[in-house]
């Protein structure tokens, strides 16, 4: 029977974790089901596919941006159109005014 | 089952990053079993090793064209199934934040036999009570992996491998008790 040493057991204690390590990794390996090999390849073809590449994003962004510029230039334009006719309509008024001080004093 | 073959060559590696699918599945299928056995480790849960082995080698296929070195293919594949098991557990602590679980679901215990042996259990078990890092460590001791290997794969000194290395070996000793030795 060996001695109770320091070293014949931590010598045992190692083996034992170091089999238990190979069991652990073996139940591991039984957990992955036959064909897991295909079923990741064509996964990730398929995730590949899914995914849009950098180009389309930058597009995508390229576009939006083009959309938001347009949007903003039309409205400063619809809004300088009212400003310019509030002015043209005041100085109508003005002539209004004037041709009726005018018919008046006639 | 399908079998896994010695350590691929680097040619291989090459094919796989020019796209080959053979050359990709060959990779899986030679890689399949240590990284499921690594994932286990880190994880504790034997019903989450395949969607987790899976997330990691679709990761490795999109990512495989990036690898500068592919004599250093292991490395880098080691890595990348570590931080994927990291991920997976820091989006599940999340998880419970928003969806907190009654007590009862807490650790729910794994299917009666799902894990093995008596040893195994003690050993899923002590794993448990180390960080998650301090899992990823010993793991990749077990796979035979040098100081300077481990270093290369977790991007840090030998001294710093060494020294956590060390540390988390006292912590599994210490939670580490299989019936037989008690």
């Amino acid at each position: 029977m060996p001695e109770n040493t320091f070293e014949n057991i931590t010598n045992r204690t190692m083996k034992t974790e170091t089999q238990v390590w190979s069991d652990l990794r073996r139940h591991a390996a039984t957990q992955l089901r036959p064909g897991f090999a295909d079923r990741v390849v064509r996964a990730a073809r398929a995730v590949a596919k899914a995914v849009p590449s950098l180009t389309s994003i930058f597009a995508l962004s390229a576009v939006t941006v083009a959309v938001c510029f347009l949007v903003v230039a039309l409205s400063g334009d619809s809004a300088r159109d009212a400003a310019e006719n509030d002015f043209n309509l005041a100085g109508w008024q003005k002539i209004a005014d004037a041709a009726d001080e005018f018919a008046v004093n006639l | 089952m399908e079998s896994t073959s010695p350590t691929p060559s680097v040619d291989l590696v090459r094919r796989a990053q020019r796209g080959e699918p053979d050359a990709q599945r060959e990779l899986i299928v030679a890689y399949q079993h240590r990284i499921a056995g690594f994932i286990y480790a880190i994880i504790g849960r034997s019903d989450a090793i395949e969607d987790i082995a899976q997330l990691v080698f679709i990761k490795m296929v999109r990512a495989l064209a990036g690898l500068q070195a592919p004599a250093q293919f292991e490395s880098w594949l080691f890595r990348l199934a570590r931080n994927t098991c990291i991920d997976h557990l820091r989006r599940q602590k999340l998880r419970r934040i928003f969806t907190p679980f009654a007590p009862e679901h807490e650790n729910v215990p794994e299917p009666e036999g799902a894990v093995g042996s008596e040893e195994l259990d003690a050993l899923c078990h002590a794993l448990a009570q180390l960080r998650p890092q301090d899992r990823a460590l010993l793991a990749l001791v077990q796979e035979g992996r040098s100081h300077a290997e481990i270093a290369v794969t977790l991007r840090t000194s030998v001294a710093a491998v060494k020294a956590r290395l060390h540390r988390a070996r006292e912590h599994l000793r210490e939670h580490y008790q299989p019936n037989h030795e008690n």
